[in-house]
């Protein structure tokens, strides 16, 4: 890839405010409060948090279409609202919400146009489509319209559409909403195989927890303009959930006595599924108790779903 | 000039010759709307003695036939869709591309109202043929094909330029609606800007609306007034002007304040 060995997008700072309302009762939102973080080239960052969180204002300052307010914004060692055009030649954006593909073409007609805007010359580009049919195993897509595609099949178009001028980074905003599950992971297999393959750095604002977990090594997290969290997709939940889920297979039926720092969340004649404050009691007494006492056929300790234990971080007081 | 440009004409074509059907439909409205507006002016000139505001029949029937056929050619519902894509944001992921989203839309807005004008004039000139004959001037109609693209062209800059405005406004429907309005009436679409009173035809002339319809109708009724091209011409480096800096101020705008 062609990063220039610094890092990939630096934020110090930023802040992003709104003003809104008419004169008299104007007044100004903050929808990003002081945020920092800096994304290395070539990782895989999600940066999730609930609606209203300053997700999409910061994917737009970071693009280029909004300018901060203050703080300090490079990618690629651009700041993007002053050299956005140069930096659009670097970077990829795909929002699953909106197509840059014409419905009555084939993705094909519709990448000449990009690759013009571009100023990739017509043997490149033909050298490229054909590169990215390989890679998005999207050969016999190109040449079909695009309204007789699927949602699924359409997505690898604009997955090609967005990586036809090779960017550094890739943007993507809800990229998978609306596609079936085998779509989903197909989708996410491709960004994956994308950042292997060609080092493209990938950052990716989902409410999809599939999509942090399959193509994320980093989670970034915000809620009401500000980070609550930023480390590793594993460790989240290893280090802020003090919650373990055992789940367990019995041979007969059985009454289950109150243990303390234990929770029964199911409970039925031949399973029962327990939740564990380890903060409180320690999984491994649990698991003796329940071995000595209970008539156990079989017997798993798994973390919660990466679901809840984004929601528990969203609903963590400010 | 850009290497863009050429192909988002030819893609803007492709989009429309994609759909032969609707461009068929398009074909019939024009048929219906000029044949009759055409047999109520002739009924018209009839009644005043032969002509009307010095057209006779002859030339008000190829009159018509190219103001509708330049108004027909270009999509006339272009500022309520650009008003839609400023509030939902299409036209800001588009400002993610390396080229000008004005210049882009116009260049395949143009590319899509080509099939449509070509196809215009071929069943308006066929109307004609078989309805009131030749042509009064050849010349005149031979100036009028120009005329006809550059009328697409500064309509086409003129939509982009009042759409910006909902950059600021947020409702392109009302303007929408106003722009027609003033096209029906200073652009000569179902009369020609000598039937207006005097002093409505003196503002007429002096609005880019007359370059939008009038000019090629005028052309083409056997009126041989080559510089009504260069006032179109004129009109156009306005147009694009407005619309470019129109578009500039609003992108701008989003930048400040999001969209």
């Amino acid at each position: 890839m062609r990063h220039s060995g610094r890092v990939a997008i630096e934020v110090r700072g930023l802040t992003k405010t709104f003003v809104t309302g008419r004169r008299r009762a104007r007044r100004t939102i903050e929808a990003v409060r002081d945020i920092s973080f800096s994304v290395e080239p070539g990782e895989r960052v999600a940066y999730i948090g609930p609606n209203g969180a300053g997700k999409s204002t910061s994917i737009k300052v970071l693009t280029g279409i909004l300018h901060a307010t203050s703080g300090e914004v490079q990618v690629l060692g651009l700041v993007p609202w002053r050299d956005r055009r140069r930096l659009t030649r670097r970077i990829g954006t795909l929002f699953g919400q909106r197509s840059q593909l014409w419905f009555e073409l084939t993705p094909l007609q519709s990448f000449r146009l990009l690759a013009a805007i571009h100023r990739i010359e017509r043997a490149e580009a033909q050298a490229r489509v054909a590169e990215l049919a390989e890679l998005l195993d999207a050969g016999d897509l190109f040449d079909q319209p695009i309204r007789s595609l699927s949602l699924g099949q359409r997505m690898r178009c604009e997955l090609a559409a967005c990586m036809l001028h090779r960017p550094e980074i890739l943007f993507l905003d809800e990229p998978t909403i609306g596609l079936d599950l085998l779509a989903k992971q197909l989708f996410r297999d491709l960004l994956v195989r994308l950042n292997h393959e060609r080092g493209t750095t990938i950052f990716l604002t989902s409410h999809d927890v599939a999509d942090v977990e399959h193509v994320a090594r980093r989670v970034v997290i915000v809620n009401h303009g500000s980070i609550i969290y930023d480390d590793a997709v594993a460790t989240l939940r290893r280090t802020l959930l003090a919650t373990k889920l055992i789940e367990v297979g019995l041979s007969s039926a059985v009454d289950i006595p109150a243990l303390d720092g234990v929770t029964v969340l199911e409970h039925t004649a031949t399973a029962a599924r327990l939740a564990v404050d380890t903060a409180r009691r320690s999984v491994r007494d649990v698991l003796d108790v329940l071995l000595d006492t209970w008539p156990v056929a079989d017997i798993s300790v798994v973390d919660p779903p990466l679901e809840d234990v984004i929601a528990e971080i969203y609903g963590a007081p400010r | 000039m850009p290497p863009w440009v050429g192909v988002a004409v030819r893609t803007g074509a492709r989009r429309v010759l994609a759909e032969p059907s609707a461009l068929l439909m398009q074909v019939f409205f024009y048929l219906l709307v000029t044949g009759a507006v055409t047999s109520l002016w002739r009924v018209a000139v009839e009644a005043n003695g032969g002509t009307v505001a010095g057209y006779d029949a002859r030339a008000l029937t190829w009159y018509l036939a190219l103001s509708e056929g330049a108004y027909l050619a270009v999509h006339s519902r272009i500022i309520e869709e650009i008003g839609d894509d400023v509030a939902g944001g299409t036209v800001a992921s588009e400002m993610l591309r390396p080229a000008p989203v004005v210049g882009v839309r116009l260049a395949t807005e143009l590319g899509k109202a080509l099939p449509r004008l070509a196809v215009n004039c071929g069943a308006g000139v066929l109307l004609c043929l078989l309805t009131v004959g030749a042509p009064p001037s050849t010349a005149g109609l031979l100036l009028a094909v120009p005329a006809m693209l550059l009328a697409g062209a500064c309509n086409l800059a003129a939509m982009h330029g009042v759409a910006a405005l909902t950059f600021w406004l947020r409702d392109a429907r009302t303007s929408w609606f106003l722009y027609q309005k003033l096209i029906f009436i200073f652009g000569g679409m179902l009369l020609p800007l000598q039937v207006l009173p005097p002093w409505l035809h003196d503002v007429a002339v002096r609005l880019p609306f007359m370059t939008m319809t009038y000019v090629p109708a005028r052309l083409a009724s056997g009126h041989v007034e080559p510089e009504l091209l260069l006032v179109q011409l004129g009109w156009l480096a306005v147009l694009a002007a407005f619309a470019t800096s129109a578009f500039a101020g609003g992108e701008r705008r989003l930048q400040a304040v999001g969209g």
